[in-house]
């Protein structure tokens, strides 16, 4: 089953890979470090690593609990544990869209391919193609602290959780400090109002 | 003369030293270079501050006792050991910088991250990035709002719009400087040379993007907030009555690092890279996306880009 996921490995992208003795140390399992994927589906993409996160997850590794329960593929809303609130894919998906109904710890692809939980963008792209294409060349997601050389880039799940995807509203940083002279027009045309106007005896409503 | 970086150490010690002076004149000693006259330097180093040539001409000796003497300013007013360097701007290499206003929430993170990078005062009342909050559909920067303070960001039926600086490939504000004190660096960084402004603010005035900001005060940071990566064109501590702009993080761009904003921005909004290597992000966005500048129709030539997708 590691098999469909070697074969996207193109020999030339990994000789580059800071990880492939990993690799082949442990062909079974995907490198547990940084991985660099070049897509068939885009050519002159450069390489991507994606900095790993699933040591981070809550639930991770699912196993943990899914060892001793017995698979059940009927769609159903889950209660105990697991949000039954899913605000992905209104309504047409369901857990096993993405996850695999008897290696709980893998995600499981349009293509039918296994992939880790770290290589989760795989599985994103199999409906967002055109996002993840941009992802791929730089255009969309977050690069990580460098514009030159290695290019990290985060996850899809790092920024979007996968089973609430749209990012949620917060409260903005501080305001800037009105500077001295002006005096900021609170109100209902707040929006409307010119602040430098406010030095020519604007009236306050 | 240059603006004598000694009055921006702060005005107290101004006052100090010329009570100290008169108090030396009144009792007929010299005053000796060792003590805290000369703005709380050395005699040596407030004369060499004030003959200091600007730094295009500075020889590279020069510019090494220039970046020192910045350091020992900078342990005196702040009791921080910084590091000032000089790293030269990459061959080949023109930044560029895109934003996606898609997807930026207005968070200001970006903000506040370059106010703490750059060494901003806490106080000062000035900020390199404004996010502009504009109505879903307007585009009039005239009825744009920067002061915008909701319980959450996004606001229903608004969009966001960062403004810093352009660094325009013909910039203006270098036109208007009448002493030379800002210029085009090789890697298409506009910086400034605190030492040389002498804060006329023509600059301010020529620039159509609002993007350069007067130092009215003397930045007062915490000491252990104080960013001891410095530059000399970049986040060096400044003198006051100066004219400072976004640099693009000069100090960290040009050692590869991305600038503090695009690190800061928790959407991934901002894209930074070379303009001059055709695999960059930067490139990509500008042949597959809809890009456009601000107030391109004044021929500026900013390399800064807007999109949405």
């Amino acid at each position: 089953m590691r098999m469909s996921r070697i074969k996207n490995w193109t020999p030339g992208v990994a000789a580059l890979l800071c990880c492939s003795a990993l690799l082949s140390a442990n062909a079974e399992e995907p490198a547990e470090s940084s991985q660099a994927i070049r897509f068939e589906g885009y050519p002159n993409a450069p390489e991507v690593f994606v900095p790993p996160r699933k040591n981070d997850l809550f639930f991770y590794p699912c196993d943990q609990c899914h060892e001793s329960m017995e698979p059940n593929p009927e769609i159903r809303s889950l209660d105990a544990m697991h949000d039954s609130n899913l605000e992905h894919g209104r309504g047409r998906i369901w857990c096993l869209s993405c996850h695999d109904l008897d290696n709980r710890n893998y995600l499981r692809t349009l293509l039918n391919e296994l992939v880790d939980i770290d290589e989760a963008y795989l599985v994103c792209g199999g409906c967002h193609a055109n996002r993840h294409k941009d992802w791929s060349f730089g255009a969309h997601g977050k690069r990580v602290a460098n514009w030159q050389g290695e290019r990290r880039i985060y996850n899809c799940t790092h920024c979007h959780d996968p089973h609430s995807p749209a990012i949620k509203a917060r409260a903005p940083k501080r305001a800037p400090p009105v500077r001295a002279g002006l005096n900021l027009v609170l109100g209902a045309e707040h929006e409307k109002s010119h602040v430098w106007d406010s030095q020519e005896g604007h009236e306050e409503p | 003369m240059s603006n004598d970086g000694n009055s921006g150490d702060d005005g107290r010690n101004f006052d100090k030293a010329r009570r100290n002076f008169l108090r030396g004149v009144g009792m007929g000693t010299a005053v000796t270079a060792a003590q805290p006259a000369w703005g709380g330097e050395t005699f040596q180093d407030a004369f060499a501050q004030f003959f200091q040539k600007d730094y295009r001409r500075m020889s590279a000796e020069e510019i090494q006792a220039a970046l020192e003497r910045i350091e020992r300013r900078a342990k005196r007013r702040y009791d921080v050991d910084i590091d000032c360097q000089n790293t030269p701007p990459q061959e080949g290499v023109v930044f560029g910088y895109a934003i996606n206003i898609s997807r930026c929430k207005g968070y200001r993170d970006c903000v506040h991250a370059c106010v703490k990078e750059n060494n901003l005062g806490r106080d000062s009342q000035m900020q390199y990035i404004r996010v502009l909050q504009m109505d879903q559909g307007d585009f009039n920067l005239e009825h744009s709002d920067h002061y915008y303070d909701p319980e959450t960001v996004p606001v229903e039926g608004k969009h966001y719009l960062p403004v810093q600086c352009m660094q325009c490939d013909d910039p203006p504000c270098v036109k208007a400087c009448p002493v030379e004190a800002t210029w085009m660096e090789p890697d298409g960084i506009v910086v400034v040379d605190y030492d040389w402004c002498i804060g006329c603010r023509y600059c301010m005035a020529a620039c159509p993007y609002w993007a350069r900001h007067f130092n009215w005060t003397t930045p007062e940071i915490p000491a252990e907030e104080v960013n001891t990566n410095t530059h000399y064109l970049g986040n060096r501590p400044r003198p006051r009555g100066v004219v400072e702009k976004c640099h693009f993080c000069v100090q960290r761009t040009r050692k590869g690092r991305q600038p503090a904003c695009m690190e800061a921005c928790p959407t991934g909004s901002r894209i930074f890279g070379n303009l001059l290597d055709p695999d960059s992000e930067i490139r990509y966005v500008l042949a597959n996306k809809q890009v456009f500048r601000l107030k391109e129709d004044l021929g500026t030539e900013p390399k800064f880009w807007y999109f949405s997708d």
